[in-house]
């Protein structure tokens, strides 16, 4: 054998070994081509990734994302902070109403055990057909109550919102101003825990005062008020409330007159 | 209408509801009862064309500011903070007290009052003022009614 041909040998070697080689990766470039096209291949291929970065999401998602997350809450909820608690007060004054209807039902029930003795029996068809309870059917009888006045005042300065009535005498803006005075000055002198007053009673009057976050609404009722008309009405405020506050959305910008309207409409019996 | 809620305070005594009384109703008395809680009250004013409507709040006197419940001061655009101009012990607390109230509301206009001025001569009343370290924007007496109106119009404009 030559010097020449073996060289040429190894050359053609050489030439073999490079197409296989390259045949392999020209297959391997021509399988990845046909999974990157097709997208039923690629999901295949793409899904157990991700799934398993789902994994690790899942169980780090508080250590990678908290900070930014963290950050957009806080953002979001200063910007709309008296929103988000004139939205929240109805409710909580609703959950506290429910905790206070109870504990009016144990006192009704012993009332109705020592009226029993006593019963009429056409109250007693009455009730059985409105479903009102004797009790409170004796106590209506005996006086009825009137709204005489509502008002809807600004929480910290105690300017009137708006307010609706049956009489046209006193000036509301004054009397706005003074229920807040008595109401900050009581909330002051016996509050521990932030609690908000609510009802005054002089004489015959009742005033029902029901806080929410910016503004709080009064209602003065003359004559008899039961604890569950008292209750019935506190319930009626924060649904007026709680509906007041999309056309409010924080900005009393609804004018005072529409107000009193709606207000003339829920509660002033003519 | 516009309403605005101004604030009388001050130490006891020195005559917030006296300015008061002098404002609303321009009736002035000797007695002096002293204040319990608050005393509202309201006032209309027409203030460079505009109708203003001011509901002022007579508060008890404190010996310092941080004594009066702060829910008071809540949503006040306007604080007048009196000074009995006869007794220089009121106006010893007048640079903490005012810097007190310009940070609990800061959004407030505050009017640094010297009042029963009827009780001082000339003299006395100029040498009092230059006792007094910070700048006084009025000199009133609720007594004969001097300057009661111009402070509460100052005021006012102030808030328009
Ligand atoms: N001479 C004079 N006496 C005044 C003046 N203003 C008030 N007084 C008298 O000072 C006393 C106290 O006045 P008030 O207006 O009750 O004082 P106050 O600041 O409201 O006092 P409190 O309510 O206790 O904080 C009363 O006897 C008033 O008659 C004034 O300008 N001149
Ligand atoms: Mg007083």
């Amino acid at each position: 054998m030559t010097q020449g041909n073996h060289i040429r040998e190894d050359e053609r070697a050489l030439e073999k070994l490079k197409d296989i080689l390259l045949n392999k990766d020209r297959a391997e470039l021509e399988e990845l081509r046909s999974i990157l096209n097709n997208q039923d291949k690629l999901s295949e291929k793409v899904r157990p990734i991700i799934l398993s970065h789902f994994d690790f999401l899942k169980e780090n998602f508080s250590s990678e994302y908290e900070e930014i997350v963290n950050t957009l809450i806080d953002k979001k909820l200063k910007q709309s902070e008296q929103e988000l608690l004139d939205l929240i007060y109805p409710s909580l004054g609703k959950m506290i109403s429910k905790y206070v209807a109870l504990q009016m039902t144990t006192l009704k029930e012993s009332i109705e055990s020592s009226v029993k003795s006593k019963f009429s029996i056409g109250r007693s068809i009455k009730s059985m057909f409105t479903g009102v309870k004797e009790s409170d059917l004796i106590i209506k009888d005996a006086v009825v109550s009137t709204i005489e006045e509502v008002y809807i005042i600004q929480r910290d300065s105690g300017l009137l919102i708006s307010s609706a009535s049956n009489q046209d005498s006193m000036d509301r803006d004054v009397i706005a101003g003074m229920l807040t005075a008595i109401k900050s000055f009581v909330e002051d002198a016996f509050n521990k825990d932030a609690q908000d007053l609510e009802m005054i009673e002089y004489g015959s009057y009742k005033i029902i005062i029901r806080s929410y976050y910016s503004f709080y609404i009064a209602i003065a009722v003359s004559g008899a008020f039961s604890a569950t008309e008292q209750f019935e009405l506190g319930t009626k405020i924060d649904s007026f409330a709680e509906y007041k506050m999309k056309l409010f959305k924080g900005k009393y910008d609804i004018s005072s007159e529409e107000i009193s309207l709606l207000l003339e409409q829920d509660f002033i019996q003519k | 209408m516009i309403s605005k809620k101004i604030i009388l305070t001050g130490s006891f005594g020195v005559g917030k509801t006296s300015i008061f009384n002098q404002f609303i109703f321009q009736k002035f008395s000797d007695k002096y009862l002293t204040t319990i809680g608050v005393k509202v009250n309201k006032k209309t004013m027409n203030v460079k064309g505009q109708e203003l409507s001011l509901l002022v709040w007579d508060i008890a006197g404190e010996v310092t500011q941080d004594k009066v419940p702060t829910s008071y001061f809540l949503g006040a655009s306007g604080i007048i903070y009196v000074m009995d101009l006869s007794r220089p012990l009121t106006f010893d607390k007048a640079e903490e007290d005012t810097k007190y109230l310009k940070n609990l509301i800061p959004g407030a206009k505050l009017k640094l009052v010297g009042n029963k001025k009827d009780l001082l001569t000339e003299s006395e009343l100029a040498e009092t003022v230059a006792n007094i370290k910070l700048p006084i924007d009025s000199i009133t007496s609720a007594k004969t009614g001097e300057n009661i109106l111009e402070l509460f119009t100052s005021l006012a404009e102030d808030l328009i």
